[in-house]
């Protein structure tokens, strides 16, 4: 498949489960370009021996808590913005046929 | 309108609130759902030295509140009604807030327009032609307008302080880890923050007072002791250091800005204050836009695939669970929104780690490293907040790759990037439209920060301003 193709997006698009028209495929290309010369904006940036900054602060505000029972979610409540349910549980199409 | 103006009221100003907001629709658009006032007063318990007695607040519609919907401004969450409130739902109702509208914002907070919802535009309260700025819009239009004088926002990319400049209200965004964020529907973790917005710094820093606070919920909370930040407002400026972010202020081609800019500048001098130029890196700054798009689409990208409609949410038909998912989530999500989900994804597929997400997250650091020598020498950075009045929907900001885009448009990203706390404050009216600049200051110097600009109000004039007040 070509890279950056209209069939190269749509699979993009269909792995984290939805789709793309071919519009917004013409609109994602403009973007994907955009993105790829920003990049060159990142690329200038020297990073050699500098590690990754995943939040903004490393002090330790962290902690396993107990292994107890705590925030408990009544049934009822889990149910409440399920679309469709039936004896407790979320009906969906079957899965194995 | 302030926080003391329904202190020293009744309940009747609450409700009249809520009818404001209902009144302000067809102006402004900025409300998706409104609370039910009625039921909150019934057993009002509270007495006035709550720090929020009587006082109506507007929520984001990002942030949970049990038995009341909450959409995100999104079409797959259009009938979610959370089980559960947000921890800063509870602290509010705690302190004697009264919850009047949940408000719009761009779809998932991804967007700086506020066009981008699924109740359409939100109008600038001052020019109703022009944008509200986003993603926290619905929230700033409210306080503009004078129907709240609280409202909450969050703040990912500026999403507080973008949208408090253009409607000229107070928006604050603490050091990350000050407020929880339980409950809150998430857009990029590693950079959100709840914010807010007032009409005056005193109401700022008393909403910090309610808001802030460790919590086991949210594990990225600070146990760092909450300040009385209301009480310790000083503003003093004799000896207190500011440096101007020059890169900024460079950037912006608005003469009007640079005007504005600078009459504040000489009168913060005359007050004692040493103001200094200071300048960044320019590969530095013209990467934070760059970098900020690599981690927040991929950080959102992973946030969101649990919005599938199975579990909750609208869900869409089809003929097996895949397609199900498939057409919820086409539908569910606007197209800006799946083409920013596409964009996260490819930078997070293995081949493109390293080059991509990794080396963002690495240039990240790069710019927090600068950021924070830089503020070694001074108690703020302040800039203008943005390169021009709040444009019109179609108005361009000009070509993606300049300097006033990338630098002048983006610069708050340095708040976001290092969790260091920030704040917008109206300092000038043009041809009737605000005009902000912004501050910001080491980690958890709220205090210091909130006095500063508690100077520029008073050299501005513009306290407790908002549309009710100026006619």
């Amino acid at each position: 498949m070509e890279m950056y193709s209209n069939e190269y997006f749509k699979k993009l698009a269909n792995q984290i489960m939805f789709d793309l028209s071919d519009e917004e495929i013409v609109s994602l290309k403009a973007d994907f370009e955009i993105m790829l010369q920003q990049m060159e904006l990142l690329n200038k940036i020297d990073t050699d021996g500098i590690t990754e900054m995943v939040y903004p602060f490393e002090d330790e505000t962290y902690f396993l808590r107990e292994d107890k029972i705590n925030h408990v979610l009544s049934q009822e409540d889990a149910l409440e913005n399920a679309p469709e349910t039936k004896d407790g549980q979320i009906v969906v199409p079957k899965v194995v046929k | 309108m302030r926080i003391d103006d329904y202190k020293q009221g009744n309940l009747e100003k609450v409700v009249e609130a809520g009818e404001k907001a209902k009144a302000s629709q067809e102006r402004l658009n900025a409300v998706v759902s409104f609370c039910d006032i009625e039921e909150q007063i019934k057993d009002y318990k509270h007495t006035q030295s709550d720090l929020l007695f009587q006082t109506p607040v507007a929520l984001k519609d990002n942030i949970n509140t049990k038995g009341t919907r909450t959409t995100a401004s999104s079409r797959i969450l259009d009938n979610y009604i959370p089980v559960y409130n947000a921890t800063i739902v509870d602290k509010l109702k705690a302190a004697g807030a009264v919850f009047v509208a949940k408000t719009s914002m761009d779809e998932l907070g991804m967007g700086g327009t506020n066009l981008n919802a699924y109740t359409g535009k939100v109008n600038n309260p001052w020019d109703l032609q022009r944008i509200s700025g986003g993603s926290s819009g619905g929230s700033a239009a409210l306080v503009a307008e004078g129907v709240v004088p609280l409202a909450i926002g969050s703040d990912t990319g500026d999403s507080v302080r973008k949208p408090a400049a253009y409607c000229g209200v107070v928006g604050l965004k603490p050091t990350y880890g000050r407020i929880s964020r339980y409950g809150i529907i998430p857009y990029a973790s590693s950079l959100d923050h709840v914010g807010l917005f007032t009409t005056t710094i005193k109401d700022a820093a008393t909403a910090l007072e309610v808001l802030a606070g460790r919590d086991d919920n949210d594990m990225t909370t600070s146990y760092k002791p909450v300040e009385k930040y209301s009480s310790l407002l000083n503003s003093d400026l004799q000896g207190k250091r500011i440096g101007v972010i020059k890169n900024v202020m460079d950037a912006i081609e608005d003469k009007t800005i640079q005007e504005t800019f600078k009459q504040l500048l000489d009168k913060l001098e005359s007050r004692g204050a040493i103001i200094e130029d200071v300048v960044f890196d320019t590969d530095l700054m013209n990467a934070l836009l760059p970098t900020y798009y690599v981690i927040s689409n991929a950080e959102a990208t992973a946030n969101h695939s649990n919005l599938d409609g199975i579990r909750f949410g609208v869900r869409e038909d089809g003929d097996d669970l895949t397609s199900i998912m498939i057409n919820s989530r086409t539908k569910g999500f606007s197209s800006e929104v799946r083409k920013r989900f596409v964009i996260g994804s490819y930078s997070l597929f293995t081949e493109n780690q390293d080059k991509i997400f990794r080396k963002a997250q690495k240039v990240r650091r790069r710019i927090v490293d600068a950021l924070k020598e830089k503020l070694a020498s001074y108690d703020v950075l302040l800039a203008s907040a943005a390169g021009s009045i709040a444009p019109y929907p179609d108005e361009s900001y000009g070509e993606k790759l300049s300097a006033t885009y990338l630098v002048a448009e983006n610069h708050m990203l340095l708040g976001n990037f290092s969790g260091y706390p920030s704040i917008t404050v109206p300092n000038a009216i043009v041809d009737g439209m605000p005009v902000a600049v912004n501050l910001l200051a080491k980690p958890f110097e709220e205090t210091l920060m909130l006095s500063i600009a508690k100077a520029i109000e008073e050299e501005c004039g513009l306290e407790g301003y908002c549309r009710e007040v100026s006619e």
